[in-house]
């Protein structure tokens, strides 16, 4: 693909990041006590809260990830758009108000409210770091993936320029200023997006100049002399889509046939097309590697119907699967996707910024309108970088900005811009949550150590940098992976180690603490194991075959939800009912809200 | 907070606690039989079969029509259940 950068892409891309930081340092410039770098003093508008919900919550996984699933599968993506916006349901009806009523700064001032147990904010601290982290690489993967066409950076300059600009914004101003770069993103990012959706529909779709025979297999290998692109060595002049573009006028990812025989539609409504794509047949690129090493991109001709169908992703795959296996492989990552949303510790700690339970219903509210139009407008994003004639078949993670730039080099700064903002708004809402976890509940709560807010602050802002780090490390080692697929692992976890501790301490008054400590430490632990041993794992992390991770594979299906969630919820119930002996005094239960 | 007030803050509450229970069970039961026909119902070895695959209107699978269906669903159990949540203690508080 060719990824020269441009003056005025790299000009736009980083007057919108400084603007975006300068304006989020000034704003946090007055947040120093505790109160005000933890939870921006709790004092945060309802509407601000909750599109800064929104520009939390659509990560680089929804923009980037989302859109290039769909862009090389087609519904699949969509599923995640469906299963994430749904888990916003169990925020808003389980979670908020409960939460808001009884925290201050953390999850595990929620979960110990009524406790005051040393073992129980230990636990929760943990779990807090651990799905902080999971969920920070592949923030970071989707920020190297960013740099690489706009300025034409390796992979680890994107890494690095996220974790340097985050740690500055949340080392600096706190929750205050994370609020405001997610006000701005969540805004911008729909905004934006509703404007290349409306593009789309203008352009409608067309026929490339000549059809692409079956046989046109495009390949690349990287050997000792460098990288070989359809046998010749990869320059300006020839890249992957040299060839495509040559013959056919357009590159990876096209319409073969329209309906009626027509060569272009023209302009299209939202609902002509997705009546036009399912009509259509689309060519999509299937990735193979020869006997000789080279990766190959194999044209194969699908039909739109089948596209908007589940199954066509190795995620999802299991569908279109008769084995009971396969079905539960997909019903436990729906069920993680609608249960870990409200179990995401930096999502959590954004009700501890309103200033009572009816704002913090409220600006949910408004976070499921901003993130739910955003999501209807992934699918057109993704369907129509699908046949724009632009994807990078080597990285699903950029079919969105390939596509803006289909559109002209200003949009495609723009939007890289956002997206890039879009990863800033997301990683300063992990970082606050795991320097709120060590700092607030470590240090202070575990260790007992005597800090005053001063010291407080400055210890979360040691933490944010130490966190920071750790992130870049792990952007750069998971480049590879669809970030996407990379949170799905981190609402597994979640949801197994938060939701069942958080549910039944809010609706079940013989909750004990050893009870939560008991399932957070089992979800926690199960759901990682369970990952760390199963196919996907041993196939995209450490490299086996596909058919060598599914015989090694200790588990039977690769996302642990719908095992580890329940199990969480029975080790709560039988520990808590072995250790409430003796207790006689019903504890209140705040209920649902 | 006068008596009076407490009293119709609690049946506001209770409104509340009812009404919230409800609406999320309706979305509940709607997302696990969007989940239950896809995985299910929509594919008999490998070939589409009809649930999601059935179509809705003018070409289009279910599949979409019920995962629009989900997401506009959400926002408008949520925006009901706002309004419905609304007690006299927030109007005190704003």
């Amino acid at each position: 693909m060719n990824y020269e950068t441009s003056i005025l892409a790299v000009s736009i891309f980083a007057a919108f990041v400084l603007g975006v930081i300068g304006l989020s340092a000034w704003l946090g410039s007055r947040a120093q006590s505790a109160g005000g770098y933890f939870v921006a003093h709790g004092q945060v508008g309802w509407f601000v809260n909750g599109v800064a919900f929104a520009g939390d919550y659509l990560s680089a996984a929804s923009f980037l990830g989302i859109c290039g699933m769909i862009a090389f599968f087609g519904y699949d993506g969509f599923l995640y758009s469906i299963g994430y916006l749904a888990g916003w349901i169990v925020a808003l009806f389980v979670i908020a108000e409960p939460v808001k009523r009884l925290g201050k700064y953390t999850l595990a001032d929620a979960l110990n409210s009524k406790f005051n147990s040393r073992g129980l904010k230990l636990v929760a601290a943990i779990s807090t770091l651990v799905i902080s982290l999971f969920y920070l690489v592949p923030q970071m993967v989707g920020a190297g993936a960013l740099v690489k066409p706009l300025l034409g950076l390796p992979h680890w300059a994107g890494v690095v320029m996220v974790g340097v600009v985050v740690t500055s914004i949340v080392a600096t101003a706190g929750m205050v200023s994370t609020t405001w770069v997610q006000f701005i993103k969540g805004t911008m990012l729909v905004v934006v997006c509703a404007l290349v959706m409306f593009l789309i529909l203008e352009r409608g779709f067309s026929l490339p100049t000549t059809p692409i025979g079956q046989d046109e297999v495009q390949s690349y290998r990287k050997d000792a002399s460098g990288v070989i692109v359809n046998g010749s060595p990869l320059s300006a002049e020839n890249q992957l889509d040299t060839k495509l573009r040559a013959a056919h006028g357009i590159g990876f990812g096209s319409i073969a046939q329209l309906p009626d025989g027509v060569r272009a539609t023209g302009p299209l409504g939202p609902i002509a097309f997705l009546e036009t794509f399912s009509k259509s047949t689309v060519t999509t690129w299937k990735k193979g590697t020869d006997a000789a090493g080279t990766t190959t991109f194999t044209p194969v001709e699908r039909k739109g119907a089948d596209l908007l169908l589940p199954g066509s992703s190795p995620t999802f795959k299991g569908v279109r699967d008769d084995r009971i296996a396969s079905k539960l492989d997909f019903l436990s990552l729906m069920l993680a996707l609608f249960l870990g949303t409200a179990s995401l510790p930096h999502i959590l700690i954004r009700y501890y910024t309103v200033k009572d339970a009816a704002a913090a219903r409220k600006s949910t509210v408004v976070g499921i309108g901003v993130i739910g139009v955003f999501y209807i407008i992934t699918l057109y994003l993704g369907l129509g970088a699908m046949t724009s004639g632009a994807l990078d078949p080597t990285d699903s993670n950029m079919s969105a900005p390939l596509l803006a730039r289909t559109f002209g080099n200003t949009l495609f700064a723009v939007i890289s811009a956002v997206a890039f903002t879009t990863v800033l708004g997301t990683v300063s809402g992990l970082i606050m949550a795991g320097a709120g976890a060590v700092a607030h509940d470590l240090l202070c709560d575990v260790f007992k150590m005597e800090l005053s807010d001063r010291e407080k602050v400055r210890a979360g802002k040691i933490v944010a940098v130490a966190l920071g780090l750790i992130a870049i490390v792990f952007g750069v080692l998971f480049e590879k992976m669809n970030v996407t697929f990379l949170v799905g692992w981190a609402f597994n976890v979640a949801a197994s180690a938060n939701l069942p501790a958080l549910v039944m301490l809010l609706f079940w008054k013989r909750t004990t603490k050893q009870g939560i400590i008991a399932a957070m430490s089992i979800g926690l632990v199960g759901s990682l194991a369970w990952i760390l041993v199963s196919a996907d794992t041993l196939e995209k992390i450490y490299g086996f075959s596909a058919a060598d991770a599914a015989s090694r594979a200790l588990v039977p299906f690769s996302q642990p939800a719908i095992v580890t969630v329940p199990l969480g919820f029975l080790t709560l119930i039988v520990v808590s009912i072995v250790t409430s002996t003796g207790i006689t005094k019903p504890q209140t239960s705040p209920g649902i809200a | 907070m006068s008596g009076r007030s407490e009293s119709v803050s609690t049946a506001g509450r209770s409104m509340v606690d009812w009404w919230g229970p409800l609406l999320f069970s309706v979305y509940c039961i709607g997302y696990a039989a969007f989940v239950a026909v896809a995985a299910f119902a929509t594919f008999a070895g490998g070939v589409p079969v009809g649930g999601l695959a059935s179509e809705a209107v003018a070409g289009v699978p279910w599949g979409i029509i019920a995962g629009f269906g989900l997401i506009i669903g959400a926002f408008v159990l949520a925006v009901l259940y706002a309004t419905l949540a609304r007690t006299p203690q927030d109007g005190a508080q704003k």
